[in-house]
């Protein structure tokens, strides 16, 4: 078991990481992912690079973290692996699906904390790979979060029947709020998350990627609408999200949630609420 | 429904006190007064709990704030129903915000409600200058392009300098500390007395903090669990090498530091607190506010001692009937002045239209847990951390013991309030 763990001596450098994580896959043959859980321990958190995320997402200055912090805590580790020589699968290229995570209790801001990522569920899809990179943050030995990101890698080959994947139909209904997303909110996004990933700040590296302007990073989408929770959200909890399409800088988006059992369900929307952007639901 | 209710104290929480651009530098007024909102609702249970209304304000203030306390509610875990209105009266808000509320429950028109205050030095607003903003505004209002080109053509290079809130008044141009120095000098009061007021409030401080007393009034934020501003092992020596920085004798020891903090006040009807189980610590007896004219010469911060004087007159008290004085420590010759201003026949006389001085109070139970040369100053929160802090010591005293709390006030004010322990 041992030999799996990859462990660092610290969080890594996101910038010359992403260089490699950018660099196209070659490969031809079967995809395939890094067997190693990669750990860091002994993570500091940076209160002031927390308060800035907090501003830019919209959360209040809490000695409890948002538990999208603690995803952004994981996110090196996403893109060390995704870049490494066992895996055929580069992070730029891949894109968000989905993303579910489960904060088990508060964790404060002047915890230090253990964090690890592994890669796994390769299976096939119709348009390439899906895969999911499974984050787990601990206290000693105590689990404080998970959180699971699915991601499609665009032609990459698995064997097997691609599987249906269910997404969620999203009535059209009016938005609660509007909130108006600044063409720069990449770059602010990019400052307080740590990645670099141009297409969410440049346009030409957008249009590369087939869209017309820079997108909002999805993790910046499901931050805000918890923070649009605020106090409603209880103090720990499970949260799904589903990325449908993504959101163009800058624009002007809406969003709606509502209470059900246990829990809520909310979404971004486009403005007037007729297309959704990104549903998402809470449960206790 | 019987009038006057009585309005009660069931209890307190703030922040611990940080010293400005240090450990809540990164917080702003809306976060320190949601983290002072939810520690008090974890200690009485209120999560959920819709209250008739919550008052507070800042000092420095953000223009986007415009509804500071009632954001700070919606981000707290009180019910979202929970009704709140923004105040301010400078260094006098944390503690009219708690009269604000209390004056309410007394008639009726509420029975459980939140007073206090916030103020985060480190992320004070910063404006642009008169003459940029005009020419903005003029640009703004320009209905064709050769108008608003002209509007913004106004602009000089010197406008682009941004301006930082200061504490100065806008009549004297004087800053706070040197109309103080002016009332130090007056006064004659002493540097070697100054630094004892200050050196003692480090240590009651320190002491109270040892014995646990706010263990029960204060909740951790972003990794502070003590007030940073106090120095248990200060003493009248070290402060006697500082440097003055307002006239030859106040220092930066013996003046307030700048700081970030909020403080909150859980104010009820008493027979309601009592059905609710939550047991009061001291009645709000009365208050009273009062200025005087600095423009013409009065001491900027001695306006409480009018306050205390109709205060007083009103209850049919002496100053000695008090039993524990809490005095707002803005600097320790603001503290001292207003003692000496208490003994002194002649402003007693001049002043305050009295037959005889006010008198000579024991030192001994002045700002006996420290005050605000140790805890720190963050303006408005400086109110309800004094409130909590009295309305417990009277409760340990025993029923019937009454506290005085003054607070003096930019502009020339003072803000003034008796409690009795229930």
């Amino acid at each position: 078991m041992d030999a799996d763990v990859d462990l660092l001596a610290g969080m890594p450098r996101l910038g010359p990481l992403f260089a490699r994580a950018a660099l196209p896959s070659l490969h031809r043959g079967p995809a395939r992912l890094p067997r190693s859980t990669a750990v860091v321990t002994g993570v500091r958190q940076d209160v002031a690079r927390l308060a800035d995320y907090d501003r830019v997402c919209g959360f209040r200055v809490r000695d409890a973290v948002p538990p999208t912090w603690l995803h952004v805590l994981t996110f090196p580790l996403h893109v060390h692996l995704l870049s490494g020589p066992e895996s055929t699968i580069r992070l730029a290229g891949v894109v968000h699906v989905s993303n579910r995570m489960r904060l088990h209790r508060p964790v404060a801001a002047g915890e230090v904390l253990d964090v690890s990522v592994r890669a796994g569920n390769l299976r096939p899809h119709r348009r390439g790979a899906l895969l999911d990179m499974v984050g787990e943050v601990r206290r000693g030995d105590e689990p404080v979060w998970e959180g699971v990101s699915t991601y499609l890698a665009p032609g990459a080959r698995v064997a097997g029947e691609p599987e249906e994947v269910a997404r969620p139909a999203v009535e059209p209904r009016s938005p609660i709020a509007q909130w108006r997303l600044p063409a720069g909110l990449g770059r602010d996004y990019r400052r307080v998350s740590g990645d670099p990933n141009p297409i969410h700040t440049n346009v030409l590296a957008a249009r590369a990627f087939g869209f017309a302007r820079p997108i909002i990073h999805g993790m910046w989408t499901h931050a805000r609408l918890l923070a649009a929770l605020d106090a409603r959200l209880p103090a720990a909890y499970a949260v799904d999200v589903d990325f449908l399409r993504p959101v163009l800088l800058p624009s002007t988006v809406g969003a709606w949630w509502q209470a059900e059992r246990g829990g809520w369900s909310a979404a971004v929307t486009s403005r007037d609420g007729s297309r959704a952007h990104l549903v998402a639901r809470v449960r206790t | 429904m019987q009038l006057p209710r009585t309005p009660v104290v069931v209890g307190g929480n703030r922040t611990p006190f940080a010293k400005a651009g240090t450990r809540y530098a990164s917080a702003g007024n809306t976060d320190l007064l949601t983290a002072a909102l939810d520690g008090l609702v974890a200690r009485f249970g209120l999560a959920g709990s819709e209250l008739d209304e919550v008052a507070a304000g800042a000092v420095l203030k953000h223009s986007r704030d415009f509804n500071l306390t009632r954001e700070a509610v919606l981000s707290s875990a009180l019910a979202p129903t929970t009704p709140a209105v923004d105040l301010q009266q400078a260094c006098g808000t944390g503690l009219e915000a708690v009269v604000y509320v209390a004056n309410k429950i007394s008639l009726g028109q509420a029975s459980v409600g939140i007073g206090g205050g916030v103020d985060s030095a480190s992320d004070a607003p910063i404006a642009v200058s008169e003459g940029l903003r005009r020419a903005l505004l003029a640009a703004n209002r320009a209905r064709t392009l050769p108008e608003r080109l002209r509007a913004l053509a106004s602009i000089r290079p010197g406008h682009l300098a941004p301006v930082a809130p200061q504490v100065v008044e806008p009549r004297t141009g004087l800053s706070m500390g040197e109309h103080q120095a002016r009332t130090t000098a007056a006064w004659g009061i002493s540097r070697e007395a100054q630094d004892e007021l200050a050196a003692a409030s480090h240590a009651h401080l320190a002491r109270a903090w040892d014995a646990g007393f706010f263990d029960d009034l204060v909740t951790a934020y972003l990794g502070v669990s003590r007030d940073t501003v106090l120095r248990p092992d200060t003493s009248v020596e070290k402060l006697a090498a500082l440097r003055p920085v307002f006239g030859d004798t106040m220092t930066a020891g013996n003046s307030t530091a700048l700081t970030d903090g909020a403080a909150v006040v859980l104010l009820a009807e008493q027979e309601w607190a009592l059905a609710h189980g939550l047991p009061p610590l001291a009645r709000i007896v009365d208050a009273q506010v009062a200025a005087v004219d600095h423009v013409a010469g009065d001491d900027l911060l001695l306006a409480p001692t009018h306050a205390v004087a109709r205060l007083l007159a009103r209850q049919g008290m002496s100053l000695q009937d008090v039993e524990l004085y809490e005095l707002h420590e803005a600097f320790a010759s603001t503290v001292l002045a207003t003692l000496a201003a208490w003994e002194s026949e002649r402003y007693c006389r001049d002043r305050l239209g009295l037959d005889a001085p006010l008198g000579a109070i024991d030192r001994s139970r002045l700002n006996v847990n420290g005050s605000s040369l140790a805890a720190g100053h963050p303006f408005a929160a400086t109110g309800g951390r004094i409130v909590a802090t009295l309305a417990k010591l009277l409760h340990e005293r025993g029923s019937g013991a009454r506290g005085l709390v003054s607070v003096c006030a930019a502009g020339g004010q003072g803000v003034v309030a008796l409690l009795e322990a229930v």
